[in-house]
């Protein structure tokens, strides 16, 4: 229920056709009772007064003549006649609809008296409720029976309902989709802002206008924002100082390798210096995550994983790649190349060797990275994501690292609006994938 | 924490050997630097800020500046700046690694290569030769003393940035050595180079301790060269006993 109940908007409208709508039926219902009443009363003291002329009229007259004379007083969805006994049954289907007219009748005529008036179904159709028999004892026993073919039906409007119910259901939608676009267009704004808070560096401080409500959350977003930049610069700040300070000594330390010249000695100590080097970048990598301001740029996928493999085999190991030979893909050059070499880094220190597979995926490019490690063991598959971690349960202390690697290739292959995901291969090792949309990420990502 | 000697700056006969310029705040690195380069054939003068920079390229012939962008007063990018108003003179930065602002920075006000900190002296010493070499060749005309880079059959190379452009304009990825071997053809096109020369432009690159073959560099490069286009002409000929040739017809950019 996501796709259309998503938006402010929707839901406004929404929420004002219900309660509207509720409110709309809930009088018209009252108003049709009220109606319905109003109309069967005047109904019944109309019918009263017809029984009771009929009744007179009947009396008046001579036993011989009473049929034909009820008979003339007929018409319309009454027809009386004349009989020695009552027609009419008390009880049955729809009765006690009847008991007001019955009342009504005894007001009306007060000289009925002791006598007898039976309203109920017809003898011969009792399962009609609409066709009711009235019987009115007369003074001499005799019975008038009077037959209603219908009750007075109201006269219901249901077009001029709906047509009504439709128009106010038009209306409210309209209203509520400028109403509501105008209440919400400063979330939108505040959206926006956070979004270019969060990808680039600069602030975008939040016009502080509109209702009270509105105003406030921006006031407070606004101190935030800049809370959270000096937050940020200071950080920056430090680290651009103590990777300074540290640059100078590894510098030094460099140039004073060359002193020991390359022997074994000399080439450890280079060893380890670049070891040093790379946790230094790596902690910057991951510190400024994905806070980057290298350009988007078409690049040859094919080419930079070759560069990657092709150091890796020189450093010794097996590793190879399977691939077209070429696949343009919008991509981060050097950020990119910085994700793949950690993973294949990885596979290499853990698994002996890395074997790349690239494919062309529709509108994807799929990197496999597989090894022949121990891989990792299930319930650590998301552990191994996070930050200086390392799954030390399998693997030695002597690999070096201190577990940024894959946190940095995530942030990074994220930031292309891809995904990354390991899993242990049946035959053993781990197997790394990588999927990269080929287009860059989505335009609705800034 | 500068010694006496640090703040003169240093006078060196002129010889035949390239005199290079090391402008840097840090003492040690500054002598260090100029020990190594020293070994490795070069004159070299030391600067301490741009005071001194301006001092030492006006009392003597100066074939390149390398030039650290944190710097005392003026900074390094200022510098480069100021340098090129007035002159042609080869600069090579020193950056922040990892940093790429002041890489892009760097190449915009001018600098014609550079090289984050802390580096490799051996990849300091080739970057020196490998400018020093561009700003040498006859008929390059440029912003800085330097060619900016090349053409050849549709293909872009760019020096500052160090990028391999293809045909449809899709950057292509070359290690820092298969870069500079290509250099190294694009130096001396038509003309047919031995491996030992090969190996000597790409040599200083490979910063690890082994010795790669020119053979397996010349044939990752030719790979990634001539699958570029569906339908490649050969890019690097080999002359069986020779060396190699480079085929396309090379233009300045």
């Amino acid at each position: 229920m996501r796709h259309w109940l998503d938006t402010l908007t929707n839901r406004t409208i929404l929420l004002l056709l219900i309660g509207i709508g509720l409110v709309h039926f809930v009088s018209l219902y009252a108003y049709q009772v009220a109606l319905d009443q109003e109309m069967s009363s005047a109904g019944e003291a109309r019918l009263a007064d017809r029984l009771l002329t009929i009744r007179q009229a009947v009396m008046r007259v001579a036993p011989n003549e009473r049929e034909p004379v009820a008979h003339e007083f007929s018409g319309g969805a009454v027809e009386a006649h004349w009989s020695r006994t009552e027609h009419a049954i008390p009880g049955g289907p729809g009765s006690t609809e009847w008991d007001g007219l019955k009342r009504r009748l005894r007001e009306l005529a007060p000289e009925l008296g002791g006598s007898q008036v039976i309203i109920g179904a017809n003898r011969k159709l009792e399962s009609d409720p609409h066709l009711a028999l009235i019987s009115l004892q007369l003074p001499d026993e005799s019975w008038v029976n009077v037959s209603l073919f219908a009750r007075m039906t109201p006269q219901t409007g249901n077009h001029g309902t709906i047509l009504s119910t439709t128009l106010m259901a038009l209306g409210v939608i309209g209203i509520s989709i400028l109403l509501v676009r105008w209440m919400t267009q400063p979330l939108s704004t505040f959206a926006d802002a956070a979004q270019r808070l969060y990808r680039g560096t600069e602030t975008v401080s939040v016009p502080e206008e509109g209702p009270r409500e509105v105003r406030e959350l921006a006031s407070a977003f606004n101190d935030m924002q800049a809370r959270i930049k000096t937050l940020i610069d200071g950080r920056t700040h430090a680290l651009a100082a103590v990777s300074h300070d540290l640059r100078t000594p590894l510098t030094r330390l460099r140039l004073k390798t060359e002193d020991v010249g390359d022997g074994p000695l000399g080439n450890a100590m280079r060893a380890d210096l670049s070891e040093m080097e790379a946790m230094i970048d790596q902690t910057l990598a991951y510190l400024r995550g994905d806070r980057c301001d290298e350009e988007f740029r078409q690049i040859d996928l094919t080419a930079l994983l070759e560069t990657l493999v092709d150091d890796a085999s020189d450093a010794g190991s097996s590793s190879t790649l399977a691939g077209p030979p070429k696949l343009a893909i919008k991509a981060r050059p050097l950020a990119l190349k910085r994700a793949f070499s950690n993973l294949i880094q990885n596979a290499v220190t853990y698994g002996g060797v890395a074997r790349l597979t690239l494919v062309q995926t529709g509108k994807n490019a799929e990197i496999v990275i597989d090894d022949d490690g121990p891989g990792i063991p299930a319930d650590q598959v998301e552990a191994a994501f996070a930050p200086f971690t390392r799954l030390e349960t399998s693997r030695s202390k002597e690999t070096g690292g201190f577990g940024l690697g894959l946190t940095i290739a995530r942030t990074i292959v994220d930031g292309h609006g891809g995904s990354i995901s390991l899993a242990n291969r049946s035959e053993g090792g781990l197997s790394v994938t990588v999927r990269l949309p080929l287009t860059g990420p989505d335009a609705s990502r800034p | 924490m500068q010694s006496e000697d640090d703040s003169t700056p240093q006078m060196v006969a002129h010889s035949g050997a390239a005199h290079v310029l090391i402008v840097d705040d840090d003492g040690q690195i500054r002598h260090l630097a100029a020990k190594f380069l020293r070994t490795n054939g070069m004159r070299v003068s030391q600067a301490r800020d741009g005071v001194e920079m301006r001092e030492m390229l006006r009392s003597a012939a100066i074939d390149l500046v390398v030039l650290d962008i944190m710097l005392p007063g003026r900074n390094g990018l200022d510098l480069c700046r100021d340098l090129r108003a007035t002159s042609a003179i080869p600069v090579i930065m020193l950056t922040a690694k990892g940093d790429d602002t002041d890489r892009i920075v760097g190449l915009e006000v001018g600098a014609d290569d550079y090289i984050a900190k802390p580096f490799n002296p051996r990849e300091l010493l080739a970057r020196i030769k490998a400018v020093l070499r561009r700003s040498r060749a006859p008929g390059v005309v440029g912003t800085g003393a330097a060619q900016r880079g090349f053409r050849f059959d549709g293909w872009i190379v760019d020096l500052l940035r160090r990028e391999l452009t293809n045909p449809d304009g899709v950057l292509v990825d070359l290690s820092g050595g298969e870069f500079d071997l290509l250099l190294a053809f694009l130096e001396a096109p038509n003309r047919i180079l031995s491996r030992d020369h090969l190996l000597d432009a790409a040599r200083n690159r490979v910063s690890g301790s082994f010795d790669r073959s020119i053979d397996v560099l010349v044939s990752r490069l030719r790979s990634k060269l001539e699958k570029g286009h569906a339908n490649a002409p050969e890019a690097i000929k080999t002359v069986r006993g020779a060396g190699y040739l480079f085929l396309p017809k090379v233009e300045p950019k």
